[in-house]
């Protein structure tokens, strides 16, 4: 049992590396994100990600290939203890970089990327106990293998960062739009738009050069809104004061009033 | 009451419905055209120098409508608020609502002394580039260039703009997966910011 489960080690391994290895190749301008630009310095990043594209090739042909040697399962382990290196010096040295593992996706190095590259690690000393070549090991015990693979590439991908956009964004879409959190909420006439149709007004620009701060206050009166700034008149300090339409946008009927601050104090009196 | 008042007072001057002496209405205000309004506000600051009427920074104490603060430049400023001095903190609020450890944008007049006397005071306000990952009861989870930040819907106040229409405060237009840009007021040292206005299409 337990060497069926370690001979398809070989083939998850060697298939994920393959992938990365592929991903890799294709867009290899990807490695100015990771934190390889600063383990070996802009000018070799490139040179760099595609030599470890070619390192995971040929381990992920090898291990995928017959036959099964204990040696390839050793390489991919190391393998992935060297990615937790990686890992921890791209978390230490170069946090806002990329992982780069498995694609071009902005994913900054996260524990998603550890927990990744030690179940790598894992399969790869697992696969060292493999005893016959992995397709051998299916035929053996189908169901036992193939449930294991599909889980093992499951967590795989649930561990990817770079595949959120595939599986995870979609399930979430889906969630919202079955029901929306945020639907159910009492309807009220937001302060921005009062303050947006402010702004587009023959009032508000007729004393814009006038007022000293921003919004000071707000309340509603009847189908108005009115709202209040600080304003500065030849004749000193004074509130400007404007009514907005509060249920339609009508921003030619907003009225403005500039009430001298000396004029307040008589009213507090 | 005093504050009540004042509202009555100030909304019978706009409205009209109450007479006050000494008001200027909006027919005696001289010209509507934007020409004038632009032409009314002078820049007195070179581009490239510092703006001695604009602080940025955190709040170290506040007391009594005096604010200090240090920015990011390690200096020291006293800023001043007074009741005609605005306030914004999610949404304008009072004086009394600036604490120790809040982020702050001030704009005022410096006077001789150094004070800052502030004509409008933002506190923790933000303004991000984001995409949503996620939508829950009351908060938005969002990715800010890989950073993340918890969004928290704040009833009555988030609004959103759809394509640059005026502001609802229905936000279920928004999706998942897509970009947006949100102004909120930052939690000081922490990623959540509660939210106050949401730009997004629809």
């Amino acid at each position: 049992m337990i060497e069926s489960f370690a001979s398809v080690q070989q083939v998850l391994l060697g298939g994920v590396l393959l992938w990365a290895a592929v991903v890799k190749l294709r867009k290899p301008q990807a490695a100015g994100r990771t934190a390889l630009k600063r383990l070996v310095g802009e000018k070799y990043a490139v040179a760099a990600y595609r030599a470890v594209a070619c390192a995971e090739l040929v381990l992920g042909a090898l291990l995928v290939a017959p036959p099964a040697v204990a040696v390839e399962a050793y390489l991919g382990a190391a393998l992935g203890v060297g990615m937790l290196g990686y890992l921890g010096y791209a978390k230490l040295k170069a946090p806002e970089s990329s992982c780069g593992c498995l694609g071009d996706k902005e994913t900054p190095v996260r524990a998603r990327g550890f927990l990744r590259a030690g179940v790598m690690a894992a399969a790869g000393v697992l696969a060292a106990f493999a005893t016959a070549w992995w397709p051998v090991a299916i035929v053996d015990r189908p169901l036992a293998t193939i449930g294991l693979l599909v889980a093992e590439a499951a967590l795989i991908v649930a561990l990817s960062p770079e595949l959120d956009h595939r599986w995870l964004l979609p399930l979430r879409r889906w969630r919202v739009r079955l029901s929306h959190p945020l639907a159910s909420r009492m309807d009220v006439i937001p302060l921005e738009s009062s303050v947006q149709q402010l702004r587009k007004s023959d009032a508000f620009l007729s004393v814009f050069g006038q007022l000293r701060s921003d919004l000071l206050d707000s309340w509603e009166e009847g189908e108005w809104r009115i709202m209040t700034y600080a304003a500065r008149t030849d004749a000193g300090p004074a509130t400007a004061v404007f009514a907005v339409p509060l249920l339609d946008y009508r921003p030619d009927d907003v009225r403005v009033a500039l009430v001298p601050e000396a004029e307040e104090a008589l009213t507090r009196t | 009451m005093e504050s009540l008042d004042r509202r009555k007072f100030l909304s019978g001057a706009v409205l009209g419905t109450a007479a006050v002496t000494g008001v200027v209405g909006a027919s005696t205000l001289g010209s509507f055209a934007p020409e004038a309004a632009a032409a009314q506000r002078k820049h007195s600051v070179a581009a490239g120098e510092i703006d001695p009427n604009f602080v940025e920074g955190r709040v170290i104490s506040a007391q009594k409508g005096m604010l200090l603060v240090t920015s990011m430049d390690k200096s020291m400023h006293r800023i001043q608020l007074t009741g005609a001095t605005s306030v914004w903190k999610l949404r304008p609020t009072t004086a009394d609502q600036a604490k120790v450890g809040d982020g702050l944008y001030a704009r005022g007049v410096r006077m001789a002394d150094g004070t800052l006397a502030a004509d409008a005071v933002w506190l923790n306000i933000v303004n991000l580039t984001v995409h949503i990952t996620s939508i829950g009861k009351d908060v938005m989870h969002l990715d800010h260039h890989g950073d993340r930040i918890v969004g928290h819907v704040v009833a009555g106040t988030t609004a959103a703009v759809y394509n640059s229409t005026p502001a609802v405060s229905d936000l279920s237009l928004l999706q998942v997966g897509k970009h947006a840009q949100v102004i909120g007021a930052w939690r000081p040292d922490t990623n959540e910011v509660d939210l106050a206005t949401v730009y997004a299409a629809a």
